[in-house]
């Protein structure tokens, strides 16, 4: 006898029972009925269940391990990727959105005024050397640093200062130096750079805002510290690090680089037209490559731009 | 730049509080960036001084058996006389002269850090040998292996701990250069040291040389003259002559020896090793020529030294050997004309100190650092000197220096030139306390900041709150307020400074235009049309270029490129993505389709109005298929952009543009009246040269022409309440009709009666070599006002047969 009929047949049986009902003195009645009531209501639900069961007992059961059953043919799921830097890059560039920073983008071929001397460098100053650039037959440079935006900056947003705003931009893009690559260097990388002027910017502000962008990122309470730093460009001018953040691994006490940073040198706001006895700023510019290698655990920066599908597609 | 933590400890008294490690910390939070801690004391572990009491050859070997004595060190190696026997190869070895041990247990210190090569007790031809008798080079001093170091009995005796004679037990800092790049007072000790005090809080005690001006007595018995061209080249330089005596090399490993091995360098002779120390302490470099030598080559009677820059191809042979062509950058030191020294850089061959020498010039001077630079870059040469004069030494240092080093050599000036055309005036820096506050967003009081800047040299005047700061002789790199602030901050550590947040007005950011265009087709592409996204260098071959049937001189060309494979800007995405095809196919990727957004440039585009080449941002994607799986993704890719497009055969602009698109085969894409680019299948030939074999297409265009295009597409199915019809509906017509002329027909057909259609084509059939072709279309329709009932249906489909009929295509 199967299940369900078993339960049926209990249900049958159950039946009967109400007509003990009219059997029994007035005030039995009510209880014994509410009684038999459930005991109808059990075995229903029983019931419902076994039917629903034989409903599915012929499904035969499948080797799920297997990628398809026999005879058939292997399911592909093809997908598309994106760049592993690309999306380390909008992430960076929607944190700072989100603080409230303006994006704009930086060129990829650029002249020695942009690069150099609207930051401060003197003409032949051995920190131009530092940077080795390329250099085309016209004399324009494929930028070291996305630095080589900041005049563009200051100048395309001088009108919000003026109308009592502020200053607030970043600026992702491509930048070249001309070193071999290796494992850990590239001729090609991307940097984002930032500039913030104000009233009243300082250099407290910065490390705030700096710190408040790898904690956003990271999406934990970060340590930083400094080292002092030199570039034309900014005065003060320190490096930043930061604690390693647990999801890289950290476990307190490593240290990682991140970025070069500094109050924006007089000679460079000036030469925006915007007046530095009234006007402050701070400016910083770091690496994609590294943020996107320390996330991914990756040994080598060549695999970026490899365009290898089998590297592509691991993300 | 190597820093022995011992020198710094005997300019400034280093609180106990403060541990070595602390103190590293801060020397990397205040001052630079230390990159290795080299630890000495371990690496000059269980090595003493030790007296050879007994060396006997040991028969048909270059080997002697030695006996030394130890005094104190390791009793429990002694024999029945109290010595350890050693084997010892090195020719000089001999009985009576002081040695230096490495013991059994211990690293060999030039090993150390690498293999680590730890000694033991071992035989040599039958003799035990309890360590060895080490040489400069073992000991991490030199490369050559020649000798045994011997040591001087005047400054150590058998048993005494060799890196305490020596002060090895040290701590080496390996510090960054490039960030004391501005900071030439910091490229010797003392500036360093000075420096360690002001992080400290510790008032430095200048060193005599840095508080005189430098002026020694002297008769001038000997005529001798400088001359100056230019003083931007060289604002000052100042010179003594002087007889040189007892100046041949000690035959003893020197404590000076030991002194610049610490830092890098080789000893010399007693002179070089002396000036050479004084530069690692004060950052000014000397250099010797030999006197009489100078004057004969000037051709005169007396010394007449001309600084001047150098002539084009004019030659020297410098004290390597090598002979160098000057640039006309170059500074040459001339002894009347004639070229004696590469300034800054190296000395003559025809005015070296050699054995002959009875008379010397001591130069001290200070040359342009941006003139250096070059002279560095051009002729390859990174001497620790011209590392210094690289960074700008200042040039009131130049006499007390040289003055210390006359001193220091014991030896009476015959003659002393000081040419000072140079001078420039002190710098006077203005500033209030707020500004210090104001920029770093502290609260430092006028006190604590006068204090941090008077312990590193600077004079301040306070008026009030104002005040007014003289930097120190030697500080080249403080002009104005900001740089006085940096020092403020700096000395008493950014990591100090209390974090703040700006206050901002609640707008929204405005997000550059292209920056979301190319998110958003991330999305599509990657997202919805599976493609993978590619980033490839901007710079290609010529090579590419022409392999794409392109114009190389269209490209901006790299001067300096790294290879050939990288020597052009590219004018376009798809040549670097083809490049990119067969690689991976041979990694065993079927199908896939390729794309990158990126910045591309074409010389012919000319330049913008601030003069920088015109940049456009390209869209370009690679696809492992024929032009119609393209087509669909390019109109899906459109589509989902909402951008309306239309297409076209390709016209000559185009093709002139994507060279390598079969013109047979492409299309290109038409927004807003504008061309954007265009889409189609690769040419046969140019495939053939990427060696791929199957069908491949790709696109390109330019995502600039996309930017503030209308982004909405009319919806052009309109929901009726009424039921649509539909039918599959197949046309036979000539092979040549060109599929988009029916579907026109059939189209404005429809649209001509009011009906919300819906055409999707469903297939094109033609039998081989017929003379036609069905097409078949599956139509959906209805009306905005009624339902269609049969009549009206016949007739729709009765205007359907007759408007085609007029192109000569039939119902099937």
């Amino acid at each position: 006898m199967s299940e369900i009929d078993k339960l049926r047949a209990e249900l049958k049986a159950l039946s009967s029972e109400y007509a003990k009902i009219k059997t029994l003195p007035p005030e039995e009645r009510g209880g014994f009925g509410k009684e038999i009531n459930i005991k109808k209501q059990e075995i229903l639900a029983k019931l419902a269940r076994a039917e629903e069961e034989a409903e599915n007992i012929d499904v035969a059961p499948i080797d799920i391990s297997a990628p398809c059953a026999p005879n058939e043919t292997i399911p592909k799921v093809k997908r598309g990727t994106k760049h592993p830097l690309m999306v380390e890059l909008s992430r960076v560039v929607d944190v700072y959105a989100s603080m409230g920073f303006n994006v704009m983008e930086s060129r990829q071929l650029d002249d020695e005024f942009h690069m150099f001397d609207s930051l401060n460098f003197t003409k032949g100053h051995p920190a131009r050397d530092g940077y080795d650039t390329f250099r085309t037959s016209e004399g324009f440079i494929p930028p070291a640093h996305t630095s080589t935006m900041q005049h563009r900056a200051l100048k395309k947003y001088k009108e919000d200062l003026e109308n009592g705003g502020q200053i607030a931009v970043v600026i992702p893009g491509r930048v070249f130096r001309n070193e071999d690559a290796d494992a850990t260097h590239e001729h090609t990388f991307y940097q984002c750079e930032g500039v913030f002027v104000s009233k009243d910017a300082t250099m407290g502000q910065m490390f705030g805002v700096l710190k408040h962008f790898f904690e956003a990122y990271y999406g934990q309470a970060l340590r930083i510290k400094t080292q002092p730093g030199y570039f034309p460009f900014t005065e003060p001018s320190a490096e930043l690090l930061i604690e390693k953040p647990e999801s890289l691994g950290g476990k307190g006490g490593d240290w990682l680089e991140m970025l070069g940073c500094g109050m924006i040198h007089p000679n460079v706001l000036k030469m925006a037209g915007i007046n530095p006895e009234v006007y402050h700023g701070f400016a910083w510019g770091g690496g994609i490559d590294r943020l996107a290698m320390l996330k991914y655990g990756l040994n080598d920066v060549r695999y970026f731009e490899s365009g290898k599908l089998e590297f592509l597609e691991e993300f | 730049m190597k820093i022995s933590l011992n020198e710094i400890k005997k300019y400034v008294n280093i609180p106990d509080s403060v541990t070595d490690k602390e103190l590293i910390e801060l020397i990397g939070a205040r001052l630079v960036e230390v990159e290795e801690v080299i630890d000495l004391d371990k690496k000059y572990d269980g090595i003493y001084i030790a007296k050879v009491v007994q060396a006997e050859p040991i028969p048909e070997t270059h080997l002697n058996l030695c006996r030394i004595d130890a005094g104190e060190a390791m009793p429990e190696l002694r024999d029945e006389d109290g010595l350890i026997q050693v084997v010892c190869g090195a020719p000089n070895v001999h009985a009576g002269m002081l040695a230096v041990w490495i013991t059994p247990g211990a690293i060999v210190p030039e090993t150390y850090g690498n293999e680590n090569f730890r000694l033991s007790v071992r035989k040599l031809r039958g003799y035990e040998s309890f360590g060895m008798l080490a040489g400069a080079d073992e000991l991490g001093f030199d490369n050559e292996h020649k000798a045994i170091a011997e040591i001087d009995p005047k400054i150590a005796q058998a048993g005494d701990s060799f890196k305490e004679v020596f002060e090895l037990d040290d701590t080496i800092l390996d510090v960054e250069n490039k960030s004391l790049t501005h900071r030439p007072d910091c490229f010797g000790l003392i500036g360093f040291a000075r420096e360690v005090a002001g992080i400290l809080g510790i008032r430095f005690e200048e060193p005599e040389v840095f508080t005189e001006v430098g002026g020694l007595e002297c008769a001038n018995n000997l005529k001798i003259r400088v001359n100056i061209s230019n003083k931007e080249l060289c604002p000052r330089y100042s010179c003594a002559v002087f007889e040189l005596k007892n100046n041949t090399p000690s035959k003893f490993l020197t404590r000076e020896a030991v002194f610049l091995a610490k830092a890098g360098m080789r000893s010399i002779d007693p002179m070089v090793d002396l000036t050479n120390v004084l530069m690692l302490k004060t950052g000014q470099p000397l250099h010797a020529f030999d006197y009489d030598k100078l004057v004969a080559v000037g051709g005169k009677s007396e010394a007449e030294i001309i600084v001047r820059e150098a002539h084009e191809d004019e030659v020297l042979q410098l004290l390597d050997g090598k002979t160098i062509k000057c640039v006309p950058t170059d500074i040459l030191i001339t002894s009347n004309n004639a070229p004696v020294a590469l300034a800054g850089a190296m000395g003559g061959k025809n005015t070296e100190i050699d054995a002959s020498t009875k008379r010397v010039i001591l130069e001290s001077a200070t040359f342009s650092l941006y003139n250096l630079r070059k002279t560095q870059m051009a002729h390859g040469i990174f001497s620790e000197a011209i590392t210094r004069f690289t960074k700008g030494q200042p040039a009131a240092m130049t006499m007390p220096v040289l003055s210390e080093a006359i001193k220091l050599l014991k030896v009476e000036p015959l003659a002393i030139v000081d040419e000072y055309p140079g001078k420039a005036a002190e710098v006077k820096i203005e500033l209030r306390v707020d500004d210090v506050n104001g920029l770093l967003g502290t609260h430092y009081d006028k006190q604590e900041i006068v204090r941090t800047l008077e312990n590193v040299g600077f004079r301040v005047a306070e008026n009030e709150d104002k005040l007014s700061v003289t930097a120190p002789k030697w500080r080249t790199d403080t002009h104005i307020r900001e740089d006085i602030i940096e020092e403020v901050g700096r000395l008493l550590g950014y990591d100090n400074i209390e974090l703040s947040l700006p206050m901002r007005k609640f707008i929204e950011p405005e997000i550059d235009a292209m920056v979301e265009l190319k998110n958003e087709l991330r999305e599509i592409l990657s997202n919805m049309l599976n493609m993978n996204e590619l980033l490839t260098y901007s710079f290609i071959s010529k090579k590419l270029i022409e392999k794409v049937g392109g114009k190389v001189e269209n490209s901006y060309e790299i001067v300096n490129s790294i290879s050939p494979e990288l020597q052009c800007f590219r004018q376009q995405i798809v040549p670097s993505l083809l490049d990119k095809v067969r690689e991976n196919t041979k990694a065993g990727f079927g199908e896939f389709s390729l794309y990158e957004m990126n910045q591309v440039t074409n010389r012919e585009d000319g330049l913008s109005d601030e003069e920088t080449p015109v940049l456009k941002t390209h869209l370009g994607v690679v696809e492992l298929g024929n032009f119609y799986t393209l087509k669909a993704k390019v109109l899906a890719m459109l589509k989902e952009l909402r951008v309306q497009v239309e297409y076209q055969a390709i016209g000559a602009e185009m093709t002139e543009q994507y060279p390598y698109l079969e013109p047979k085969r492409s299309a290109e894409l038409i927004v807003e009246g504008r061309k954007i680019g265009a889409f189609g299948e690769i040419k046969k030939s140019v495939r053939n040269k990427f060696k791929l074999e199957t069908v491949i297409s790709a696109m390109e265009i330019e995502l600039d022409k996309i930017i503030g295009v209308k982004r909405e597409v009319e919806a052009k199915v309109k929901i009726s309440k009424f039921p649509a019809v539909e039918r599959d509906l197949t046309f036979t017509v000539a092979s040549d009709m060109v599929f988009g002329r029916v579907l026109n027909v059939l189209e404005s057909c429809m649209e001509r009666q009011n009906l919300n259609t819906e055409i999707t084509p469903v297939s094109i059939y033609q039998v081989e070599d017929s003379p036609t072709k069905n097409l078949s279309f599956h139509v959906k329709f209805s009306s905005p006002t009624q339902t269609l009932g049969a009549d009206e249906i016949s007739a729709i489909m009765e205007s359907i047969n007759v408007e085609m009929a007029q192109i000569g295509a039939t119902i099937v």
